[in-house]
């Protein structure tokens, strides 16, 4: 007990190998950054179609969020890496073959999607009518509203939630270890392969994430909160 | 269409006992993540020299991503406790153990919502704390807290798909075997993805109507 207890605590091995875990660590960042991106961007479409005037669209934009708000992030992954290829391929009649890299930023992004396009469509259902109205009245057209009027609105109204999606999306990174990107994760069991002993390394593993993910909640609700108060000022 | 009898349907029993260990995980880890929680939950509000240890214990919870909770648990906690001794024990513990910090945020939001005249209340009629805490307290913040619950115990279900990690024989386990043996990913993964899918699906319209009919029917609290 004494003996495993003083080995789990003893970072050492963590420390000797840490070139290697701040590169996957920064590839946690990269897969975050780029599928924020994809969740962002399909996210507001899919939120756009559940706001359409046509029923068609708004059942549309429904299932988007049905089906990627209740995937499992790991099935998407694995579905997206195996299967999303193959059924391109058929189309387009070759061979295709995703990287890891590529199919983890689609599959996390597509689950996030979901969860994005029901915070964009809350911000939208918000905005008073009159602010569309005034709008029209001045003459600008449906595009400069949505613009310069609704959405700049609609990001703001989002922030405290989207923080929390973010978070969330951070922390699902860890999955695309399974695929082979080589996240800090990865990293983790590769050397914990080599080395056979488990202990420092997931310790290590959880106090790292543990201390960046505490820390950027921390920081990114201390702004969120500042920049709303400044332009709501 | 054949391959679709062929990888899935005639693999049903495969995918069924997948689903049963699935259930099984999970309603486990949701059950041990209410009491851990609540427990937490408490010793957070009302053991004050406790406090500090206890944030950090539910932070740490919060802030740390479930696969590498998963693995933790599994590779360490043996060495560092003795226990747990199988990978099914691990898959549900650390499940638990990461909606436990989650659950304990949502009952102390709840119990802090509660009014406090309640409480004053059902002091001057001569109820002692325990008294109050169960009869008063608990129910009301059980149920206000309910959606929170419910949304918890779909994260579970969602979470329950990386216990495959540690080869536990849950549905994502039996479905990648079957992919291993034929090399045919289309049809069973999306098999797979549709079945996870709609299961939480079922779970959280189940659990919202089950809220919804408590809520109704002893309709305080309906903020």
């Amino acid at each position: 007990m004494s003996e495993s207890l003083h080995q789990a605590f003893d970072l050492g091995l963590f420390w000797e190998y840490r070139k290697v875990l701040i590169a996957g660590l920064a590839v946690n960042f990269y897969v975050f950054a780029a599928a924020a991106v994809v969740a962002l961007g399909i996210g507001l479409g899919a939120a756009l179609l559940r706001v359409n005037r046509l029923p068609v669209f708004r059942w549309l934009g429904t299932l988007h969020v049905e089906i990627f708000r209740n995937a499992p992030e790991y099935i998407m992954v694995v579905w997206v890496h195996f299967v999303l290829p193959l059924l391109l391929g058929y189309l387009i009649r070759t061979r295709l073959e995703f990287n890891p890299f590529v199919s983890s930023v689609i599959g996390l992004g597509l689950v996030y999607s979901g969860y994005f396009a029901e915070t964009f469509r809350a911000g939208i259902e918000n905005i008073p009518i009159a602010h569309i109205e005034a709008g029209r009245s001045l003459g600008m057209s449906e595009r400069a509203i949505f613009w310069r009027i609704v959405l700049p609105q609609v990001v703001r109204r989002m922030l405290p939630e989207s923080v929390n999606q973010f978070i969330s999306l951070f922390k699902a990174t860890t999955i695309v270890s399974l695929i082979a990107v080589p996240d800090l994760m990865y990293d983790v069991t590769m050397i914990t392969q080599q080395e056979m002993r488990p202990l420092p390394l997931y310790t290590g593993a959880a106090l790292t994430y543990f201390v960046v993910i505490l820390a950027a909640s921390s920081v990114l609700r201390a702004l969120s909160e500042r920049w709303r108060a400044k332009i709501y000022a | 269409m054949g391959n679709w009898k062929h990888l899935v349907w005639d693999q049903r029993e495969v995918l069924l006992s997948g689903i049963a260990v699935t259930a099984q995980v999970c309603a486990i880890a949701f059950a041990v993540a209410v009491v851990v929680g609540l427990l937490l939950c408490l010793l957070r509000m009302y053991a004050r020299p406790l406090r500090p240890i206890v944030i950090v214990v539910i932070e740490f919870f919060r802030a740390t991503p479930i696969l590498v909770q998963l693995l933790w648990v599994a590779y360490v906690w043996p060495a560092l406790f003795g226990w747990p001794n199988t990978f099914f024990a691990a898959a549900w513990l650390a499940l638990a153990v990461q909606s436990s910090g989650y659950l304990a945020e949502t009952f102390r939001g709840a119990i802090e919502a509660i009014p406090k005249g309640q409480r004053e209340a059902a002091y001057s009629a001569g109820m002692s704390p325990v008294q109050v805490f169960w009869r008063i307290v608990l129910p009301q913040a059980a149920l206000s807290a309910s959606p929170s619950i419910v949304n918890q115990f779909t994260v579970i279900v969602k979470s329950s798909t990386l216990v495959s990690v540690i080869t536990v024989p849950d549905l994502m386990y039996q479905s990648q075997k079957i992919v291993n043996i034929w090399y045919e990913p289309i049809e069973i993964l999306t098999a797979t993805a549709a079945l996870y899918i709609v299961l939480v699906f079922a779970v959280s319209a189940a659990g919202k109507h089950v809220s919804d009919v408590l809520r109704r029917r002893y309709a305080i609290t309906a903020a």
